[in-house]
């Protein structure tokens, strides 16, 4: 019998985002680690070192951003884990693929939910840190006038820029999380694991330099495949350069983005194709 | 001219579940057969661990058949397709509970297509249909059980599907809730809908099902029309106005000569159910009004 497919829809993709998002941000977890990422980048102005000049600016935003990543991290496995486990263990997901919807429109749409949540966490860190960066440089500006001969010295385009790229590594992040959850029993399991990936993906790329090294050819092989299976979160760490002159090459920053979008879009198909076997 | 088309044919449909890494597996299904014609509420019984909530997943296409071929109105059941004329209550819903009875209606109105103009006044017209209009913009987690199953109704109809799949629709809901989820399923009769239930209460099955089927241990052990099954069809109940011993005797003495005999004298009895309806008011409807239900007086059981 003929019948008319169902297509796969960015409507209701877009429906399950946006009711994901409702749901993060109505939880106590997301207000509680933004609340805490906000009040520890702004804290950074009364840790700084006391030497005027450009080292204290840079401290804020080393500051500013070790809560980024950390908060990031922490609320990136956390939400992703428990916005799916809420929706499987609660059979809402019951109610809901019994309706015309592919399972790929499912966690593709809470992929986009959370990451829409973790975006709005990095914007806000990312904002608060530029506003007490910009106030303090204003200062610091009228204090010591010949150290800003040449005008401001941080690049807030910069800024920005790494701040998009750390939120597209939480992406990376996410995806990977939601691939474990696709498969796993428990919240706890997917929780766990998340952060063993986490270390493993910001330390990998220590098995890549490793390989050069390694005479067996069947160990080189498996250090290069570990090399590749994991994302290298090193290659996000580009606040660094910010105020060191060079500032952030766009061609650079392109290309981990690229890299980033790249590694949700395998590692996102690998989740639905898990999550398409997975029985509720 | 082709065969009409069940709403679903299930045909020598197995389910395993592995239950232990060995790959040791458990049967919750075995060799099932069923066809549900189009328009008929069908009842799948069974005590707990028997198959039904499996079958129902399957058909779902919330799981996949082990072995054997399940359709819904001709579509594989696996097939995203075959869920577009099909709405699903399931046991004890668990809803999101920030959205508001109207949001969550409209959020599933949408995940299934209805958009537009159409998407607000069916929205309205199904809230509207299991009388929860007045608390369509109350948030979903103040909400009692009964009020629950018939906001998961209400989603389950919101577009406007051929087959609706009540999974233990009224577990847990008291006598009222119950009732009233009885009158809605025979509402979705008459207007054509196919209904399949699980349950429980037996007497509710029997009162709204013109088909059923018993599973135990995933077999099928009985199926047919509730006249078939548990009607006497070489018996007949009379019902009269009290008799007195002598009128009785002629009574007797009349069926004798006539080559019968009466077999049981009895004082006919309301149900518990109807006489709790009876007695207690009714959300939105003082007084315990409802279809088939008198306001003030008990309705006599017509069984013997």
């Amino acid at each position: 019998m003929s019948v008319a497919s169902v297509p796969f829809s960015f409507s209701r993709l877009s429906l399950i985002a946006g009711n994901t998002f409702l749901e993060a941000v109505r939880q106590k977890l997301f207000n509680f680690l933004l609340l805490l990422a906000i009040g520890l980048v702004a804290s950074a102005q009364f840790f700084r070192e006391f030497n005027f000049g450009s080292s204290e600016l840079k401290f804020i935003s080393d500051f500013g951003f070790g809560a980024l990543i950390f908060f990031g991290s922490a609320l990136t496995i956390a939400t992703t884990a428990q916005l799916f486990f809420s929706e499987i263990e609660n059979r809402t997901a019951l109610t809901l693929l019994a309706k015309p919807l592919w399972r790929a429109e499912f966690v593709f749409g809470k992929f986009l939910g959370v990451f829409a949540v973790i975006g709005v966490f990095c914007a806000l860190t990312i904002g608060l840190m530029m506003a007490l960066l910009w106030h303090r440089e204003g200062q610091l500006m009228g204090a010591r006038p010949e150290d800003f001969a040449n005008g401001r010295l941080i690049a807030y385009g910069d800024l920005l820029v790494v701040g998009v790229l750390q939120w597209l590594k939480f992406g990376v992040l996410a995806a990977i999380v939601l691939l474990i959850a696709s498969f796993s029993n428990t919240n706890l399991f997917t929780v766990v694991t998340g952060f063993f990936v986490l270390v493993i993906c910001h330390l990998q790329y220590l098995a890549r330099d490793a390989w050069g090294n390694v005479d067996n050819a069947v160990l080189g092989l498996v250090v290069r495949a570990l090399g590749f299976i994991f994302p290298n979160f090193q290659l996000f760490n580009l606040a660094d350069q910010i105020g060191q002159g060079s500032g952030v090459s766009s061609v650079v920053a392109l290309q981990v983005a690229g890299y980033a979008v790249a590694y949700i879009g395998v590692i996102g198909g690998l989740a639905v194709y898990s999550f398409r076997n997975r029985e509720i | 001219m082709s065969q009409p088309v069940s709403a679903i044919s299930i045909q020598g449909l197995t389910k395993d579940f592995s239950v232990t890494l060995r790959g040791v597996k458990l049967r919750a299904v075995d060799a099932l057969n069923l066809e549900v014609s189009e328009g008929q509420v069908y009842g799948l019984l069974g005590p707990n661990g028997s198959g039904k909530s499996t079958t129902i997943k399957i058909i779902l296409g919330l799981l996949d058949a082990t072995v054997g071929d399940v359709r819904v109105f001709g579509v594989p059941a696996n097939r995203v397709e075959a869920r577009r004329n099909v709405g699903y209550l399931p046991e004890a819903p668990y809803f999101y509970r920030y959205l508001s009875g109207r949001e969550l209606v409209k959020f599933y109105a949408r995940v299934c297509g209805v958009s537009g103009t159409k998407l607000k006044s069916r929205v309205d017209e199904v809230i509207d249909w299991v009388g929860l209009s007045g608390a369509a913009d109350r948030r979903v987690g103040t909400y009692s059980k009964g009020m629950l199953q018939r906001i998961g109704l209400a989603q389950a109809l919101v577009h406007d599907p051929k087959l609706i799949v009540l999974d233990e629709p009224t577990a847990g809901v008291d006598p009222v809730g119950s009732a009233e989820m009885c009158e809605l399923i025979r509402k979705l009769k008459h207007q054509g809908k196919t209904v399949l239930i699980t349950s429980h209460l037996l007497a509710q099955i029997e009162d709204v099902c013109d088909r059923v089927a018993i599973l135990d241990r995933g077999k099928l052990i009985v199926e047919g029309s509730v006249l078939e099954l548990v009607g006497q069809r070489d018996r007949q109940a009379l019902i009269v106005d009290p008799l007195p011993e002598a009128d009785l005797e002629a009574l007797r003495g009349w069926l004798a000569a006539r080559g019968h005999s009466l077999n049981a004298v009895e004082q006919p009895r309301a149900r518990l159910d109807q006489l709790f309806l009876s007695k207690v008011s009714r959300p939105g409807r003082p007084g315990g009004a409802s279809a088939g239900v008198g306001s003030n007086e008990v309705p006599l059981d017509a069984k013997p």
